[in-house]
């Protein structure tokens, strides 16, 4: 049954529909809320509001890109709660660079050292730990498009950006995943 | 630096801004095949592009779902139960 068919009988009071639902996507939204908040208790209480949320307002979906999509939304509006209420926590402050600041920091024109690339891009966890240091900002852009593979439309919807802002900003993003796995993702960690 | 050799018709900064566009096959017939021809001919892009794909690559292959914590995973249920 597709996620529409799902959604449709959750949506009329079907619970078993609903689960299966949860059981689909709460690996998608845990994974997302865990990498975007660097605390795993914090994306568990984000998985359980996102799905409290999508239970309440599910009738209102009107099945508009895909209903993971619609719940990752859900799921960032909810750690935006979340920072919000935890009172004296600190803004980051990220200073913008250049994008040609930026590939020269992911070693554009450098010289090569594939081997070392091609190591940490295969371990996971090397992977795991560059995108753990970088800003909010890139890392909430790479896990809707690249990791969740939302459509374009989809993530800039989540972002609450134009199509346009969302692609600068993805770019961005990408390259500085690029100089942090080459720095090992050691920086800002 | 690179940004300033023209090859194909486009200099290497313009190759920097149009990676995500390119690997997202966002770009028209004509910008591709124009950024294709300075790949050709520019070893410096060539091998930072295959650099930039192969992580992007990685970041979609390799970063699935994650396992939900048996705790986290019995909370959520008994939360939803709740609400029936």
């Amino acid at each position: 049954m597709t996620d529409a068919e799902l959604a449709r009988r959750a949506s009329s009071g079907d619970r078993a529909a609903f689960s299966a639902l949860v059981a689909t996507h709460r690996g998608a939204v845990f994974g997302f809320a865990r990498r975007l908040t660097r605390d795993a208790d914090l994306a568990a209480d984000v998985m359980q509001e996102t799905f409290l949320t999508a239970l309440q307002k599910l009738a209102g979906w009107r099945g508009e890109g895909s209903l993971r999509g619609w719940l990752l939304s859900i799921a960032r509006s909810q750690v935006l709660l979340a920072r919000r209420r935890r009172a004296g926590e600190p803004a980051v402050f990220e200073p913008v660079e250049s994008l040609p600041e930026l590939g020269l920091e992911a070693g554009w024109g450098a010289p090569l050292d594939p081997l070392a690339l091609a190591e940490r891009v295969e371990a996971q966890s090397g992977l795991e730990r560059a995108l753990a240091a970088l800003p909010d900002e890139a890392r909430e852009v790479l896990l809707l498009r690249d990791v969740e593979g939302l459509s374009g439309d989809e993530t800039a919807a989540a972002l609450g950006l134009s199509v346009a802002a969302m692609k600068s900003r993805l770019h961005r993003a990408r390259l500085q995943l690029v100089a942090a796995v080459k720095r090992g993702g050691l920086h800002g960690e | 630096m690179a940004s300033e050799k023209s090859v194909g018709g486009l200099r290497c900064f313009e190759v920097l801004e149009q990676l995500s566009d390119y690997l997202d096959g966002e770009l028209s017939a004509e910008q591709r095949s124009k950024l294709e021809a300075h790949l050709a001919g520019c070893e410096e892009c060539t091998r930072f592009g295959g650099e930039f794909g192969a992580v992007v690559a990685a970041l979609r292959q390799k970063l699935g779902a994650a396992d939900v914590p048996e705790a986290a995973a019995r909370r959520l249920d008994e939360a939803l139960a709740k609400k029936a």
